[in-house]
């Protein structure tokens, strides 16, 4: 029980081992809380019932949903939201936006030297494998400058606050990081619920996301072009992330597209409209490297523009993010990204790293083999919180089972000591109270020709289940709107 | 000596229903290079397609075809013209240090240039326990070895068509001992790999005349790199090294970078293609 004579907090349970980010070790609110709890007070929690209820019909209504695939039915659900925010203090973002950004323009000179001198490599700091067994090397990149020197466009930095109260990072996404959508929507959702706590915090705006999304495109644009027409290109409305496709295009005024509205005409990209072809620069594309052109990679793709690669190669449109930016962001490159800050940046990283065992290193893997009920395995290569295995949840059988998977396979994965994130109070449909949910953030940092922003905000992602530590959406976690609090 | 070469490719597809959209690369044209020159291109397709001049990711040549027609029937027709300048394989000074030579191609620096062509790939993959079926004697200079690795692959397999295809991988390959010249190549390229030398998959046209296997279809040979010679091409299909009669194309890591043609099509039914190709060659 905390010291509270708050009403809806009156049967929160507090769990002293976990890192709480609204009381402290002796169940005090933490300053910056105080205010928002008392506010939240002067509702029953049958007011909140009723808010969470709308809250929910209202993301349906608005078609802010995805799919999760490995379920039969492709039935779509809201990414549950919570109405209870959380608050980052201007001293703590300042720590948090530093790292994101400083990683994101470490992981992008990383990527012009992987596909081109590949210093870093012949200098011995990283090893060859990083790139000789990883699939999503591309050698077609190779000595492709492109415009601005820029690879990974949108980066998504994944962040946990530890019990230590640090916080580190647990991934870096710099594909095609999703679910910036949500944290735009959560806010408006957030406002129309409670408009009331907004007038007693500064919290920054998240809805310039689209301006500088939008800024970047245009400053990457290929030579010689003036004005550039940008489009997002989406595999689909079957994909996952539709909905979020569909947003920034519409929020950035340009047009959405499938591979089917472009063609590619002596090496330049046109889109198909009514009053005829229209020629387009600049693609912020959300299909995957290996889709995105039937001639040059995977040829059954049918959601890819054939011939799409070599008017890239020539320069004559801009793809965002870069194609084979993936080698950068396999599990495996995460471990030796402390060296490949202070190589490029000549910094020291100011986000830490979660200690990682290669298990392609014999000694590293029979540790890996012998202590797995301690560890986090994970596969280098999979997104979306697929293949995952938390060694202290696994039953015996299960464990030899990962043993032995690991055993066959070692390149394919790493393990980690199990990081207790921090924990939120997040409403729970079932007992209809605040619980005690882990929490982790997901930040969005831009590069572009001489632009960089880190959205002030981003996705804090909830792990709905009781314990949960896989906070992404294709998992069964829930978010909250995330404010960052203006000095 | 020059030669000059004329070439015809042929490539008659036929399907079953109309096709309604098509998308067609094909990789065909020889390159330009030091013993390749002057070289010109023909290209048309039976239902007058616009034949738009590309690259591919590796920047080699393409034409791509895209109809705005549907169609049951299409055939292709180029023609290339090009001289091809005589090199003696063995007109190279030996190498005056073996040991330098090895010691290079095992420097990082090396390893790192060369990756591409010291990948495993899906089609370059030898079986476990047959990564040693050829090693290297460093006795020998890595010209020597990779001769005797052109034999042996040579010895180690025997010609037969319409028994591999584009998919065969080397585990079968090296139990049934037989396949295609793509096939001696990515066991040449396999075995040069597994001893740290650089070696890519080169398709192209070999002049027959002379009996070789591989003629009235598109060829494939390796190129190896060696320590002060370069690039040199070894051809196991014909356990030869590269000479006048073969005109490169393009290469790459293995049969999948150089497919001659590769199609994006929306049908249904069957289909059928017939390709041929002529090398006609005349001294200068």
């Amino acid at each position: 029980m905390v010291n509270t004579e708050n009403a809806i907090f009156s049967s929160y349970k507090r769990d002293p081992n976990l890192n709480d980010e609204i009381f402290d070790k002796n169940g005090n609110v933490i300053e910056i809380y105080k205010k928002l709890l008392k506010l939240y007070g002067d509702h029953s929690i049958n007011d909140y019932v009723n808010l969470n209820t709308k809250a929910k019909s209202s993301f349906f209504n608005q078609g802010i949903t995805f799919q999760v695939y490995s379920e039969k039915s492709t039935q779509e659900k809201i990414f549950p939201f919570d109405l209870f925010p959380r608050i980052i203090a201007p001293e703590d973002w300042e720590i948090i936006e530093s790292g994101s950004l400083q990683r994101s323009k470490a992981l992008n000179l990383f990527l012009w030297d992987l596909y081109h001198e590949k210093k870093i490599i012949k200098q011995g700091i990283v090893p060859m494998e990083l790139i000789s067994s990883s699939i999503n090397y591309l050698h077609q990149m190779m000595d492709i400058d492109p415009p601005g020197g820029i690879y990974n466009h949108i980066s998504g930095t994944d962040i946990i606050k530890h019990t230590d109260g640090k916080y580190y990072v647990l991934e870096d996404n710099i594909r095609c990081p999703s679910g910036v959508s949500y944290v735009i929507c959560n806010r408006t959702a957030l406002k129309r619920a409670l408009f009331g706590v907004f007038n007693h915090y500064q919290a920054h705006t998240v809805t310039n996301y689209a301006e500088n999304l939008l800024d970047l495109l245009e400053s990457v644009k290929p030579k010689g072009v003036d004005v550039p027409n940008c489009v997002v290109i989406t595999p689909g409305m079957y994909n996952s992330a539709f909905y979020e496709h569909s947003y920034l295009a519409k929020t950035m005024g340009v047009e959405l597209v499938e591979g089917r509205d472009l063609f590619v005409e002596n090496d330049f990209v046109y889109m198909k409209t009514i009053q005829g072809p229209q020629k387009v620069d600049v693609i912020y594309r959300r299909i995957d490297d290996f889709f995105i052109d039937p001639l040059e990679f995977k040829p059954d793709s049918a959601i890819g523009v054939p011939g799409l690669f070599a008017a890239y190669k020539k320069g004559n449109v801009t793809l965002a993010n870069a194609p084979g930016t993936g080698v950068a962001d396999d599990k495996a490159v995460y471990t030796y990204m402390p060296q490949i800050i202070k190589y490029y940046l000549d910094e020291e990283p100011i986000l830490n790293n979660v200690h990682t065992y290669h298990c392609s290193r014999p000694d590293e893997l029979k540790y890996v083999l012998e202590h797995i009920p301690e560890l986090v395995i994970k596969p280098v290569d999979e997104a979306g919180g697929y293949g995952i295995s938390i060694g202290n949840r696994l039953s015996k059988s299960e464990i030899e089972q990962v043993k032995k998977q690991v055993g066959q396979n070692p390149r394919k994965y790493v393990a980690q000591p199990i990081m207790s994130l921090s924990v939120h109070p997040t409403y729970i449909d079932d007992t209809e109270s605040f619980e005690q949910r882990h929490v982790d953030l997901r930040t969005y940092t831009i590069l572009g020709k001489d632009k960089e922003f880190v959205l002030k905000g981003g996705l804090t992602r909830v792990a709905l289940q009781k314990g949960n530590l896989i906070v992404n959406s294709s998992q069964g976690g829930g978010s909250k709107d995330t404010w960052v609090l203006k000095k | 000596m020059f030669l000059e070469y004329s070439i015809s490719y042929k490539a008659q597809n036929s399907y079953e229903n109309w096709v309604n959209d098509a998308h067609w690369q094909f990789l065909i044209i020889p390159e330009e290079n030091d013993t390749q020159e002057f070289i010109s291109v023909e290209f048309n397709n039976s239902i007058n397609a616009v034949n738009q001049h590309s690259i591919n990711g590796l920047g080699f040549k393409t034409i791509r075809v895209h109809p705005k027609q549907k169609f049951k029937n299409i055939s292709f027709n180029a023609s290339f013209k090009l001289i091809k300048k005589e090199v003696n394989p063995f007109g190279f000074v030996p190498s005056p240090d073996i040991e330098k030579d090895y010691e290079r191609i095992h420097d990082l620096s090396f390893k790192v240039d060369f990756e591409p062509f010291l990948r495993t790939t899906y089609l370059t993959s030898l079986p476990k326990n047959n990564e040693r079926l050829f090693v290297f004697n460093e006795e020998k200079s890595i010209f020597d070895n990779l001769q005797n690795l052109n034999y042996f692959v040579f010895k180690h397999l025997y010609f037969k068509t319409d028994v591999t295809d584009v998919e065969t991988t080397l585990d079968e390959i090296i139990e049934k001992r037989h396949g295609v010249c793509q096939d001696f190549t990515h066991l040449f390229c396999a075995l040069a790999r597994q001893n740290s030398v650089p070696a890519r998959y080169v398709s192209g046209y070999l002049h027959q005349g002379n009996g070789y296997f591989g003629d009235s279809q598109m060829h494939a040979w390796a190129e190896t790199y060696i320590p002060n010679l370069g690039w040199v091409g070894f051809d196991p299909t014909n356990n030869l090294l590269t000479s006048i009669d073969h005109i490169k194309v393009a290469h790459g890591k293995d049969y999948k970078d150089c497919s001659p043609l590769r199609g994006v099509l929306y049908t249904s039914g069957e289909n059928k293609t017939i390709h041929s190709v002529k090398v006609f060659s005349q001294q200068q």
